[in-house]
C-alpha cells in the first residue's frame, strides 16, 4: 500500500520536476540576458515580503500565494546554503531553480544508465563509480525502521528514490504542490492555464510550407461563375426573376349580379340547389337575463345527469345580473364547426312538413245532433235481481221486458213503470232469455243450465192465453223426435213440473236461445255439444232437428236471417251463413279477430255486425265481401254483445268495462252507397264485475236496455 | 345468376346509376379526401338521400350529376397545380435552398372564387337568403385570435373584422336592423334586406375559447368562400347607396380602433359628395382627399353631419317599418361608458336614428356634453351624476329596439337587476306561455299607440256549447274542455245557491261553512270527473272512426302537443314556486 503510494508520488514528483524544467527553459530563452537582473530583483522581493508579512491579513489571496511561493524559493535558497547534511539532495534543487545546465553538473549517483532496475535487484551494488568500484546499495531498512520512519512526528514526507537508492525528503511546500497536482488543480497561482498562442510556424513567412507557384486560376475570372451569372442575367431580362417583392394584390370588386331581372337560373347547372335549413332562432331561455321561470332548479339540473346523453338538454339556461358579467361562450367555435359540418355532410332533402290539426284527420261525419234520436241518458233502473243479470229480452210490443239472472230467477218487468210482473225460480243460472217474436204469443224461451224452458208467461187476453196453452200442451209424456231415424232422442220434450211450459232436456249446457221470426222454430247453441252443438226445435210439432252441416270449431251464437231461410252460425273464428232450404253453405265471413263473442244481423238482412273478445266490432256488408267493411276498434276489453235496432238506424256494442257504444249505422237501399257508421255516444253503466253482459234495443223506441253484473237493468232514453 | 347481375353492355340503372358513394366519387374524380371536401364546400355540393341506399345505410351518397359538376370545375385543375407547386417548395426547403423556397413562396399561384359566388347564387336575393351562416362565421372569426398552429392568419382575422364592420355600417346607415337579442352565446341581430330576414350571431367581445376538437381547415375553407361572398354583397349594397367600395377609412380613427365610426363617417361623407357632384366618378386621389377632409371635419358635431345625411337619404322608398326604426332614438344623444359593449351599441344606436359617442379618443363628443340625454352605464354604482341625463344599463337599448318604443328607464337604472331580457324571435302566443314582462311591454306598446286592450281574464266566449265550437274549429279542444268545466261548475253553483235560498226561506239554521266548503270540493271533483270523462268519450269516439294509419299519426301529434304543454306547464309551475318562495319567506 505504502509502496504504491510512494511510487505514485514519485511519478508525480518527476513529472512536476520535468514540467518545471520546461517552463524554465522557455523562460530562460527570453530571460537569458536578464538573468543577473532577475537575481537582484528576487532579493528585492524577498525584502519586500518580509516587510509585508505583519499585515498579511490585508493581502488578497493571490498576493498570499505569491508570497508563499517566494517564501518557498527563499527557503530553498537557505537549504542550498546551509544544509550540509543533505548536500546531495540540495544539488538538485539549485539546478532546478537556477538553470538546466546545473543538471549536467550534478551527476546522478547511479551509473547503471538506462537499464531496468530489476537487473540489479539481487545485487549488492548498483553500478560502478568512475574509479571502477562498486557503488554499494544502501542497507535495507527493516520493517520496524521503515515504520518508525513513516510515523515520524516531524511530518516529513520522505520518498525513496529507487534509481538512486536514496531517501528524498519532500519539503512542505512541495507537498502542497503535489497535492494540488494530484487533484488536477493549478499547482500555484503563477500558472496561466490559457497562455497566449504563439504561432511558431508562420505560413506567410519568408520560408513558406510549399514551394509551388500560385496557380493561374487565382488570377483569372471563373468560367462557371460566369455561366451562372449569364443564366441569372437572362432570367432577369426575360422576367423570370424579379427582385421587388410582389405587391399585395388589391382585390377588385364588381357588381357580380348586375341587373338581376335579366339573369336566368342557367348559370347553376345540374341539380336543384337546396339551401341548408336556417339555424333555429334563440328562445327566451337563451337570454343572458331570462325570466326566473326559465332557469331550472338545482334538482332539475342534477336530474339531467341521470338522463341519457341524447335526451339531456344541450343548453342549460343561466342568468347574469348584468351584461358585464357575461363571459365568453365556451362552445362558440365548437357550435360553429358543428354547423359547418352539418352543411357539408348532411344529406339535404326537401320535405313537406304538414302542420295539421289532429281534428282534421277525423273523417267528415254528420253532426251527432242531426242523427238524433239515440239513447243518451239513463231513464229507469229495474232492480230486483240479486245477482248479475245475464240476459234480457224485450217483447215485440215493447211492453214487457224479460230478464234472466245468475241467481236462478227469471223476471218479467213492465217497461214503462219498471214494475216486476212475474218471477220464476228456475233453479239454475239463467244463460239466455228470449221472447217469442210473434206479437200475440207471450212465450218465453229460457236457457238455464242444460235445460231449455219454454214458458207461458200468462200475459195477454184469454183467447191468446188459450192459444198459447194449446201450443205448449204436450200429449204424450215422450214426445220424441224421429227426424234422424234414431232411436235415442237428442232432446227430450217434457212438460215442466213447476211452471206452465215445456222443458227440453239437453246433454250439455245451453248458452243461447234464438227464435225464428215466425215464432215456431227456435235454435239453441251448446258450445261443447260437438256435432249436436246447434239444434233447431220446432215448437208446434215438438220436434228437434240437427243442422245438416258440419261445424268447424266451437259455435258461439246462431241467428236467423230476419226475412229469409238463412242461418248464421258464429264460431270462434268465423261466421258461416247457411241456406236452410238448399241445405248448403252460402258464405263464410272472416272477421280476422281473435275470438268472436256475439253476432247481430241488420233488420234488412244484408249487413252483419260481429263483436269480438278483443274489443273490435266488425261490420260486414254481405253483398260486398266476406271481409269486414269496417272494423271499429272500440275499447280494450271484451265486447259482450252487439245488437241492431229494429227500426232506427242504430246499433250498440256493450263491453266488459261497463260501457255501451251506441252507433248510428245507416244502410242505404242504393247499392252504390256504403253504409254510414257514426259513433254517437258512450254510455257508462257499471264499472265493476264483467260490466255490461247483455244489451237490447226497444223494438219501437230508440231506447236501450243494458243488463250488467251489478244486477241492475237500465233503460237509456233519448 | 347473382341477384344484381347486369349483362355486359347494359348500363346501370336506378339508384346505383344516379348516386355514388363518397369513396367511389373520390376514385372517379382522382382527388384526395381533403381536396374533395374543399371542393364540396366551395361549390356548395352536398350529399343527397337516395330512395334506396344500395350500398348500406352508413354510406354517404352523392348524386352523379353533382359529381360530374365537380369534375368540370376548373378549380380542381388549379388545386392540382398548387399541389405541384407546393412540392417544388418542399423540395427547395429540403435542399436547404432557402432563397429559392422563399422566392417560390412569394409567387404562389392563387385563385379567386368570384365565379363560384355567381354560380351558386345566380341572383342577389339568393345570396341574401343564404347569408345567415356567412355572417355568423365572419363575425365569429372577427372575434377570434390568430392562431398560427391552426393556420388562422392575422390577415384572415383582419379581413373578417373589416367585412363585418362594413356590413354593420351599411345596416346601421340604412336603418335595416329589426331585432336584437343578447343571449349567453352572443348577440343576435336580425335585419331585413329586400324582404329577406337575415339573422346572425356576434360573439361577446371577449377572449374566445379555442378547443382542440375542431378542424379549422374545414372552417377556414368555409370562411374563404364566405369572405368572397360577403365582400361582393357589401359591394353591391354600397353601390346601392352610392358609396364606393372598398371604403377608404380615416387612418386616425382606424388606428384608434373606431372603425365603425370611421366607416359611418366615410359613408356619410362620400354619399354627400356623390349627391352633390351628381354621380361624378371619383378617382382614387379624390377619395384620399375626401378621407383627409373627413378628418378635418369638426369631430364634435356629428349632429350636423347626421342632419346632412338625413336630408340626403330622406328617400321616399323607405317602407313603413324602416321609417319607424329610423325614428326610434331620433332625439336622443347617447353616451357610452367604457365598460359597455361599444361595438354592438355603436352599431345598434345609429341604426335606430340615435346619436352616439363613447369614452375615448376620436369620439364625436365628450362626456361633459350638455346635450346628452342618456348615458349607458354598466357598473354597480355611478359616481358623478349629471342631472340632465338618464343613466341606464345597456339592456335598455336592446329592449327598446325590440319593443320599438322608448321603455321607461326605471327598471334599467344603475345598480339594479334589469327586468328579464326576452327573445324577440319567439311567438309567445304560439308557444302557449307569455312571460310577465312580455305582457308589460305589450301593454306599454298599446298605450303608446293609444289602443285599448281588453283586460285579462274577461273573455266573452260562448259558453253554451263548447263542442260545437270545437267542431267549427274556433277553439282548441283543451279550451273547450275548460269552458265546459266552467259551465258545469256555474250550473252546479247556481243549483246550490237555489238550495240554500230555499233552506233560508224555510228558516233552517245555516250549516257550517266547513261543510259547505267540503261540498264545494266534492262538487268540484265530480264536475271534473264528469268533464274529463265526457272529453275522453269524445276523443275515444274520434279514435274509433279513424283508420289505423291516422290513429298513429294522431298519436304522434298528440305526443308532440303534450310535450309542448309539458314545457309550458313546467314554466308555470316554476313561476308559481318562485312567487310562493318570497311570500313564505316574508310570512
Amino acid at each position: 500500500m505504502s509502496f504504491v503510494k510512494h511510487r505514485n508520488l514519485m511519478k508525480v514528483y518527476n513529472k512536476f520536476v520535468r514540467q518545471k524544467d520546461e517552463n524554465l527553459k522557455r523562460r530562460n530563452i527570453d530571460k537569458k540576458n536578464k538573468k543577473s537582473v532577475q537575481k537582484v530583483e528576487e532579493v528585492k522581493e524577498e525584502t519586500q515580503v518580509h516587510a509585508l508579512e505583519p499585515d498579511s491579513n490585508v493581502l488578497t489571496d493571490k498576493e498570499k500565494n505569491k508570497n508563499k511561493i517566494s517564501k518557498m524559493k527563499r527557503l530553498n535558497k537557505v537549504d542550498e546554503n546551509e544544509d550540509v547534511e543533505h548536500g546531495e539532495e540540495s544539488d538538485i534543487h539549485p539546478a532546478v531553480e537556477e538553470s538546466d545546465s546545473s543538471e549536467d553538473e550534478v551527476a546522478p549517483r547511479n551509473t547503471i544508465g538506462n537499464v531496468p532496475l530489476k537487473f540489479y535487484k539481487d545485487e549488492e551494488h548498483i553500478g560502478y563509480d568512475i574509479s571502477g568500484k562498486k557503488i554499494k546499495k544502501q542497507a535495507r531498512k527493516d520493517m520496524l525502521e521503515a515504520f518508525l520512519a513513516r510515523t515520524d512526528f516531524s511530518k516529513k514526507l520522505i520518498v525513496h528514490d529507487d534509481y538512486n537508492d536514496e531517501d528524498v525528503e519532500i519539503p512542505k511546500e512541495w507537498q502542497e504542490l503535489i497535492r494540488s497536482l494530484l487533484k488536477g488543480k493549478t499547482p500555484h497561482a503563477d500558472v496561466n492555464p490559457y497562455p497566449e498562442y504563439v504561432d511558431w510556424v508562420k505560413h506567410d513567412a519568408v520560408h513558406p510550407m510549399s514551394n509551388a507557384p500560385e496557380p493561374k486560376r487565382r488570377f483569372i475570372p471563373s468560367k462557371s461563375e460566369h455561366k451562372k451569372i449569364v443564366r441569372l442575367i437572362t432570367a432577369i431580362r426575360k422576367g423570370h426573376i424579379t427582385f421587388e417583392p410582389p405587391k399585395e394584390e388589391k382585390r377588385i370588386y364588381h357588381d357580380l349580379w348586375g341587373d338581376d331581372s335579366s339573369s336566368t337560373d342557367k348559370s347553376r347547372q345540374g341539380l336543384r340547389f337546396i339551401p341548408p335549413p336556417k339555424a333555429k332562432l334563440p328562445g327566451h331561455e337563451e337570454s343572458y337575463n331570462p325570466s326566473l321561470e326559465y332557469i331550472p332548479t338545482q334538482e332539475e339540473i342534477s336530474s339531467y345527469e341521470l338522463m341519457y346523453e341524447e335526451d339531456r338538454p344541450k343548453f342549460i339556461p343561466k342568468r347574469y345580473e348584468s351584461l358585464r358579467k357575461v363571459p365568453a361562450y365556451d362552445k362558440a367555435v365548437e357550435e360553429s364547426f358543428a354547423r359547418c359540418l352539418n352543411i357539408l355532410l348532411c344529406p339535404r332533402v326537401r320535405k313537406k312538413r304538414i302542420n295539421i290539426d289532429p281534428e282534421s284527420l277525423k273523417p267528415k261525419l254528420p253532426n251527432r245532433k242531426d242523427l238524433r234520436p239515440y239513447p243518451i241518458t239513463c231513464f229507469l233502473e229495474y232492480k230486483g235481481h240479486i245477482d248479475a243479470v245475464t240476459s234480457i229480452s224485450v217483447q215485440v210490443s215493447g211492453q214487457w221486458l224479460a230478464s234472466g239472472s245468475k241467481d236462478g230467477t227469471v223476471r218479467i218487468w213492465e217497461v214503462e213503470t219498471g214494475r216486476c210482473i212475474k218471477m220464476w225460480v228456475v233453479g239454475e243460472a239463467v244463460n239466455c232469455v228470449a221472447w217469442n217474436p210473434v206479437p200475440d204469443r207471450f212465450v218465453l224461451g229460457i236457457a238455464a243450465g242444460q235445460d231449455v224452458l219454454v214458458l207461458n208467461t200468462g200475459l195477454g187476453s184469454a183467447e191468446e192465453q188459450h192459444r198459447v196453452k194449446q201450443l205448449l200442451n204436450i200429449d204424450a209424456p215422450s214426445g220424441t223426435d224421429n227426424s234422424d231415424d234414431k232411436s235415442t232422442p237428442i232432446v227430450s220434450w217434457i212438460k215442466h213440473d213447476k211452471h206452465e211450459g215445456i222443458r227440453l232436456k239437453h246433454i250439455k249446457t245451453v248458452t243461447s236461445v234464438e227464435w225464428h221470426r215466425k215464432g215456431d222454430y227456435f235454435s239453441i247453441v251448446m258450445p261443447t255439444g260437438d256435432s249436436k252443438a246447434v239444434l233447431i226445435h220446432q215448437l208446434s210439432k215438438k220436434v228437434t232437428q240437427r243442422i245438416p252441416f258440419k261445424l268447424h270449431g266451437h259455435p258461439v251464437s246462431s241467428v236467423f236471417h230476419p226475412c229469409r231461410a238463412i242461418l248464421f252460425i258464429a264460431t270462434k273464428k268465423s261466421v258461416r251463413v247457411y241456406d236452410l232450404l238448399k241445405e248448403k253453405l252460402i258464405r263464410k265471413l272472416e272477421p280476422g279477430v281473435r275470438e268472436i263473442s256475439s253476432i247481430a244481423v241488420h233488420p234488412a238482412g244484408d249487413n252483419v255486425i260481429v263483436g269480438s273478445r278483443e274489443g273490435k266490432v266488425c261490420w260486414f256488408d254481405m253483398d260486398l265481401s266476406t271481409q269486414p267493411f269496417k272494423i271499429l276498434k272500440c275499447q280494450p276489453k271484451d265486447i259482450t254483445n252487439v245488437a241492431f235496432h229494429r227500426s232506427y238506424p242504430l246499433f250498440v256494442a256493450s263491453s266488459e268495462n261497463g260501457t255501451a257504444y251506441v252507433f248510428h249505422g245507416m244502410v242505404y237501399s242504393d247499392l252504390n252507397q256504403n253504409p254510414l257508421i257514426v259513433p254517437l255516444e258512450i254510455l257508462h253503466t257499471t264499472t265493476h264485475g264483467r260490466g255490461v253482459i247483455d244489451c237490447s234495443f226497444h223494438p219501437r223506441q230508440p231506447w236501450l236496455f243494458t243488463a250488467g253484473s251489478d244486477s241492475v237493468i237500465k233503460l237509456y232514453c233519448h | 345468376m347473382p341477384k344484381h347481375y347486369r349483362p355486359p353492355g347494359k348500363k346501370k340503372e336506378g339508384n346505383s346509376a344516379k348516386y355514388s358513394t363518397r369513396t367511389k366519387a373520390l376514385r372517379h374524380l382522382q382527388v384526395t379526401l381533403p381536396t374533395f371536401r374543399k371542393l364540396c364546400i366551395l361549390k356548395g355540393v352536398f350529399p343527397r338521400e337516395p330512395k334506396k341506399k344500395y350500398e348500406g345505410n352508413n354510406k354517404t351518397y352523392y348524386h352523379s350529376k353533382d359529381i360530374a359538376f365537380l369534375q368540370h370545375e376548373p378549380l380542381m385543375e388549379k388545386f392540382r397545380d398548387i399541389r405541384a407547386y407546393d412540392k417544388k417548395i418542399h423540395k427547395a426547403v429540403a435542399k436547404k435552398n432557402d432563397e429559392l423556397a422563399n422566392r417560390l413562396r412569394s409567387r404562389k399561384p392563387g385563385y379567386t372564387l368570384d365565379r363560384l359566388v355567381k354560380e351558386r347564387y345566380p341572383t342577389f336575393i339568393d345570396a341574401l337568403r343564404d347569408l345567415d351562416d356567412c355572417l355568423t362565421m365572419v363575425h365569429l372569426f372577427a372575434a377570434l385570435p390568430a392562431v398560427e398552429s391552426e393556420h388562422i392568419q392575422v390577415k384572415d382575422i383582419h379581413t373578417c373584422r373589416r367585412l363585418s364592420h362594413e356590413w354593420q355600417a351599411y345596416i346601421s346607415r340604412t336603418n335595416k336592423l329589426r331585432k336584437t337579442f343578447i343571449s349567453v352565446k352572443g348577440t343576435y341581430y336580425q335585419v331585413e334586406i329586400e324582404g329577406q330576414k337575415i339573422t346572425w350571431l356576434t360573439p361577446h367581445a371577449l377572449q374566445q375559447v379555442i378547443t382542440d376538437d375542431v378542424d379549422f381547415k374545414v372552417m377556414l375553407t368555409f370562411l374563404e368562400f364566405y369572405e368572397t361572398l360577403l365582400s361582393f354583397i357589401n359591394f353591391r349594397l354600397y353601390q346601392e347607396i352610392n358609396v364606393n367600395y372598398p371604403p377608404m377609412l380615416d387612418p386616425r380613427l382606424e388606428a384608434l380602433g373606431a372603425d365603425q365610426y370611421a366607416l359611418s363617417k366615410y359613408i356619410a361623407g362620400s354619399s354627400m359628395v356623390e349627391s352633390q357632384a351628381g354621380k361624378v366618378k371619383m378617382t382614387v386621389e379624390s377619395e384620399l382627399k375626401l378621407a383627409q377632409l373627413q378628418h378635418q371635419l369638426p369631430a364634435n358635431e356629428p349632429g350636423a353631419l347626421m342632419q346632412l345625411v338625413e336630408g340626403i337619404t330622406g328617400e321616399d322608398n323607405d317602407d313603413e317599418e324602416t321609417r319607424e326604426c329610423k325614428g326610434l332614438f331620433k332625439d336622443l344623444k347617447i353616451f357610452l361608458s367604457r365598460e359597455v359593449p361599444r361595438e354592438s351599441l355603436l352599431f345598434v344606436i345609429p341604426a335606430f336614428g340615435g346619436i352616439v359617442s363613447w369614452d375615448g379618443e376620436g369620439a364625436p363628443f365628450q362626456e361633459t356634453d350638455d346635450g346628452i340625454t342618456h348615458q349607458i352605464v354598466d357598473r354597480p354604482t355611478q359616481g358623478h351624476v349629471f342631472l340632465s341625463r338618464e343613466y341606464v344599463q345597456p339592456q335598455w337599448i336592446y329592449d327598446c329596439v325590440n319593443a320599438r318604443i322608448l321603455l321607461p328607464t326605471d327598471g334599467y337604472m344603475v345598480g339594479r337587476v334589469p327586468p328579464p331580457h326576452l327573445s324577440p324571435f319567439v311567438d309567445n302566443e304560439a308557444e302557449g306561455y307569455v312571460p310577465e314582462y312580455a305582457e308589460v311591454v305589450r301593454r306599454l306598446k298599446a298605450e303608446a299607440k293609444k289602443e285599448v286592450l281588453p283586460m285579462p281574464g274577461l273573455e266573452n266566449l260562448d259558453l253554451d256549447d263548447p263542442q260545437s265550437l270545437v267542431a267549427e274549429g274556433i277553439m282548441s279542444r283543451t279550451e273547450a274542455i275548460e269552458i265546459a268545466q266552467k259551465k258545469l261548475k256555474m250550473d252546479e253553483l247556481e243549483k246550490r245557491y237555489h238550495e240554500e235560498l230555499q233552506k233560508e226561506l224555510q228558516k233552517l239554521p245555516y250549516s257550517a261553512a266547513a261543510s259547505s266548503k267540503k261540498n264545494a270540493d266534492r262538487i268540484d271533483e265530480e264536475i271534473k270527473d264528469r268533464v274529463d270523462r265526457s272529453a275522453k268519450d269524445v276523443s275515444d269516439m274520434d279514435q274509433i272512426v279513424r283508420t289505423r294509419k291516422q290513429r298513429g299519426l294522431v298519436k304522434a301529434m298528440e305526443m308532440g302537443i303534450e310535450k309542448k304543454a309539458a314545457k309550458v306547464n313546467l314554466l308555470k309551475k316554476r313561476k308559481e314556486n318562485i312567487e310562493k318562495a318570497p311570500a313564505s319567506k316574508s310570512s
